[in-house]
């Protein structure tokens, strides 16, 4: 599988943004906040630049970092696709995308949180594109 | 005029099927809409669901606890079922959910009550009872905990537990692809073929949207693992006032249940509550009611004749 990499705000021309996941609680787990924080340094940018990265289709992909008085920053994520603005989107695609950058992130985050267990929780609930790739 | 939802004829998602013949009804709890059914006459029994349940969970027990002279009471916890489906986490917790189920039965003036607890009913259910005590009559517990950390060495694994409703993962794979509703439950039945056959599409089918499945991964992140997680106090509360009631109690649990051990939990109920009867084994894993439903239905209706004999 292609990985997941980090780009500069690309032209938003002719795009629209498409909500494809919101996490309201990035920091359940903290290392999760914090492996955001340094990929796109949250700790000078805070809420003023969102973060962008391109999926193994190509597809480009927006990640919004959300505040929340009284909380560490960022308490929150939505990735926006960035797509065609009056196409629709290929939910495949977005599928296999979606699991390319939870690879990306667990594979960042390290210490006790492995890549093969997250394959292996895909494989126990069956999703379906990764019985597709065999 | 003032447009009352609670009191419209029909929410969207009308649910039909031959094996849940009740009728709907709806109530306002915290500002939610609340979707329960209320079905017979005599001493009440409250039937909690848990994750990622609705009272459908219950769909045995119904018939044979009405027949036997009761009121059957089964709400669908906020955020499941029928009940209005919150789209922001933060709209839950676990106080809240004590909340919600306090204001239904008080608004329809519960009294003489036997709780039945499963799952995430165990802490909202035992929560209302004990702080409602005049309005609790018994207790039937089954597959879940009232205690603070950790409840099982499962729950401390990464997999599949904690990866499965990690941030981002849980919208992910609990949200797009209903992991829980879907194979979760399967793999927490013991007759895994009649769940897909007869069941499981029940579950599927009334959290059809991502964002209706919020509570699907919500909950989870609700166990608390230590000592500085939400809802810690909640559950030392729990425990303590637990220690101290004197509630009739029977504790039914599913001899295959793997994650909430009958060794572990069902031991752990009895030495909080020495008086409870049981742990009466049934055949189950978590979802023991989706096998051993006929049979637990017989055992609470034993069980509340029992105690209605010993009051006499």
């Amino acid at each position: 599988m292609k990985q997941v990499e980090v780009i500069e705000k690309p032209s938003h021309e002719g795009k629209r943004k498409a909500l494809v996941l919101a996490e309201d609680r990035v920091g359940h787990y903290p290392e999760f906040r914090e492996f955001f924080i340094r990929c796109f340094s949250l700790d000078t940018n805070g809420l003023s630049k969102s973060g962008y990265i391109r999926g193994p289709s190509g597809m480009l992909y927006s990640l919004v970092f959300v505040g929340r008085s009284g909380e560490s920053f960022p308490d929150g994520l939505e990735i926006y696709a960035l797509v065609d603005a009056l196409e629709p989107l290929s939910e495949e695609d977005v599928d296999t995308d979606l699991w390319a950058f939870l690879r990306w992130m667990i594979q960042g985050i390290a210490g006790e949180w492995k890549v093969e267990d997250l394959d292996a929780t895909g494989r126990l609930y069956q999703l379906p594109f990764l019985s597709r790739q065999g | 005029m003032k447009l009352d939802a609670a009191k419209l004829p029909m929410p969207p998602g009308h649910f039909v099927h031959e094996e849940w013949p009740y009728e709907p009804r709806f109530k306002r709890v915290n500002g939610w809409r609340i979707h329960y059914i209320d079905e017979g006459s005599g001493d009440p029994v409250v039937l909690l669901h848990g994750n990622p349940a609705w009272g459908f969970l219950y769909r045995k027990f119904i018939k044979p606890l009405i027949a036997a002279g009761r009121r059957v009471i089964v709400p669908d916890m906020i955020g499941f079922g029928l009940s209005e489906k919150p789209v922001r986490e933060q709209a839950h917790s676990l106080d809240g959910h004590i909340a919600n189920l306090t204001s239904l039965l008080r608004q329809l003036d519960i009294r003489n009550a036997t709780m039945v607890c499963h799952d995430w009913g165990g802490p909202t259910g035992l929560g209302f009872a004990l702080s409602n005590p005049d309005r609790v009559r018994a207790l039937v517990v089954m597959s879940t905990w009232a205690w603070p950390v950790p409840p099982a060495e499962f729950h401390k694994r990464i997999f599949p537990w904690r990866m499965m409703h990690a941030p981002l993962i849980g919208p992910y794979l609990l949200g797009r692809h209903n992991a829980l509703a879907g194979r979760g439950m399967y793999l927490s039945v013991v007759d895994r073929r009649r769940f897909r056959d007869d069941a499981q599409s029940v579950y599927e089918g009334i959290l059809p949207d991502p964002a209706t499945r919020l509570l699907t991964w919500t909950w989870p992140r609700w166990i608390p693992l230590d000592d500085t997680a939400r809802g810690l106090e909640r559950f030392q509360w729990l425990e303590r006032e637990l220690k101290k009631s004197k509630f009739p109690t029977l504790l039914v649990w599913g001899r295959e249940d793997e994650v909430f051990d009958h060794k572990t939990f069902a031991t752990r109920f009895k030495e909080l509550l020495p008086h409870a009867e049981g742990p009466e084994l049934v055949t189950g894993r978590h979802f023991l009611q989706e096998d051993s439903g006929d049979e637990i239905a017989k055992k609470i209706n034993a069980f509340l004749d029992r105690i209605g004999r010993r009051k006499v």
